[in-house]
């Protein structure tokens, strides 16, 4: 009488330890479902900043060509913010990375500042895995010659990178 | 007989205990669950609001106007930090929270977004289930960036000067109604009384000159000085918040001046002469040590650096 009385209990035990066992493993989907939402939401909103930043960062006063062009950069101010002075910056974009390549016959890419240069990094917090979202801008200087002042403009890429967080 | 009636009271309290234990977890579970959701959402309506904002701003027209709608009454948290708490360009940390159905009124905010790009003028806490967002272009002497307005509340307007109705007339946002000399003329419900000319139910008063290009907001018996489209931000936001927002925009401008000396540079390498070098350095000085309070004082300084630009041949902007 006494044994069957142990082995009742024993039975429950177990049967409680099973569905303790169920509800962890139940717990750990449904957290790993929730995680795996999270994650994409957060990319996607990252994803979303990345493409609205675009016009944001061109139409900036910083790099601007004069505060009225929309989508012009000025190349006086792209070489300026990609030397030292583009550090004080640094914690101030809402992106990963700024880079903008002057569309040019040229396959090589030089860093700018150089000679023939078609490169400027703006910023890059060197994160490695990085998605990146590009618009066309134009890229002005201001040149002036027997008296005259012209806007001399070229075709560039402007590209933003986002993190992706890594799985 | 005794051990049989041992047992089954054994068995009955063994089950009953750790079944009460089960349920008990699966309840604070589903609780802790809800709530992570709750802040999850809230999270990202924060987020929301900031990449929201971002095609509102007024790039370059004169203005530029939206309206964040939520499905029920949610507050948005604006704190603003300057730069002089060592955060360089200073930020907005914008969070939300939604109504709470036990214990206090309002849920813990999820967690907050860092706006360091933006200047966002409302007041601290803001409550609402629709919020009007709109832009106006701030420059000294320059453009320095977007000033953007976020509130929930309705505003009457009266007697508002030219400047003040085409800026708003053409916008047409509905929480802002523009009325002429009587109160009559407002039709909005429990609005907030903007007087530009006094008035006996005033809320808001706002002194200026001519146009309104500077003068001083007043409300809640504090008064805050403006200068060009500052005025909407005086009126729209908190002391503290406009304070805090002014000394990032002077930071920016002082910034600003100090990138534009070293495009001066480069275009003197060019032939490309400017002879602004020595007042953007002294601008840019001024904008170290300024107070949110003197920005109506630096206004004619900076229209005279602005003029100046204008005269050169090769203008820095």
């Amino acid at each position: 009488m006494v044994k069957a009385g142990q082995m009742k209990i024993q039975q429950m035990a177990f049967m409680i330890v099973a569905v303790f066992f169920f509800f962890i493993l139940v717990g750990i989907f449904f957290l790993r479902v929730q995680f795996a939402d999270l994650q994409g939401t957060s990319a996607e909103l990252q994803k979303e900043q990345a493409i609205s930043s675009l016009s944001v960062i061109a139409n900036m006063p910083e790099l601007n060509c004069d505060s009225r062009e929309n989508l012009c950069l000025d190349q006086d101010k792209l070489e300026v913010m990609s030397g030292e002075f583009g550090n004080k910056y640094d914690d101030f974009w809402p992106v990963s990375s700024i880079k903008v390549y002057i569309i040019s016959t040229s396959k090589e890419i030089i860093q700018c500042p150089g000679i023939n240069c078609n490169y400027f990094e703006l910023f890059d917090n060197g994160q490695k895995n990085s998605e990146e979202y590009s618009t066309y801008v134009s890229v002005c200087e201001k040149r002036k010659e027997t008296g005259y002042v012209y806007d001399n403009c070229e075709i560039a890429k402007l590209v933003v990178g986002r993190n992706i967080n890594e799985k | 007989m005794i051990a049989k009636k041992a047992q089954f009271n054994f068995a009955w309290m063994f089950a009953i205990i750790v079944g009460g234990a089960i349920l008990f977890l699966a309840i604070y579970g589903a609780l802790q669950t809800g709530d992570t959701k709750r802040f999850q959402s809230d999270t990202e309506s924060a987020k929301s609001i900031s990449i929201l904002t971002d095609p509102l701003q007024a790039g370059f027209s004169e203005g530029s106007f939206g309206k964040i709608s939520f499905p029920k009454e949610t507050r948005i948290n604006n704190v603003c930090f300057s730069e002089g708490e060592g955060k360089g360009f200073g930020e907005n940390q914008l969070s939300v929270s939604t109504r709470s159905n036990i214990g206090d009124e309002w849920n813990l905010p999820g967690a907050a977004t860092s706006i360091q790009n933006k200047y966002i003028f409302s007041d601290e806490k803001n409550t609402g289930e629709e919020y009007y967002v709109f832009s106006k272009p701030f420059y000294l002497p320059y453009k320095v960036s977007d000033l953007v307005f976020i509130t929930p509340k309705k505003y009457c307007f009266f007697d508002s000067p030219d400047k003040v109705l085409e800026d708003l007339e053409g916008l047409n946002i509905p929480n802002i109604q523009l009325a002429t000399e009587s109160e009559e003329g407002c039709t909005i419900k429990d609005p907030i009384n903007v007087c530009f000319k006094g008035g006996p139910d005033c809320d808001i008063n706002v002194y200026g000159t001519g146009q309104y290009n500077e003068g001083t907001v007043e409300k809640s018996g504090e008064s805050q000085r403006f200068t060009g489209n500052l005025m909407y931000a005086a009126i729209f936001s908190e002391k503290e918040n406009y304070e805090c927002n002014v000394e990032r925009l002077f930071y920016r401008s002082g910034k600003i001046a100090e990138g534009l000396i070293q495009k001066a540079d480069l275009m003197d390498i060019r032939g490309c002469d400017s002879n602004l070098k020595i007042p953007l350095a002294q601008w840019a000085d001024l904008m170290k040590v300024s107070k949110a309070s003197e920005v109506a004082s630096l206004e004619s300084t900076a229209r005279q650096i602005d003029k100046q630009n204008s005269r050169e041949l090769c203008r820095l902007w």
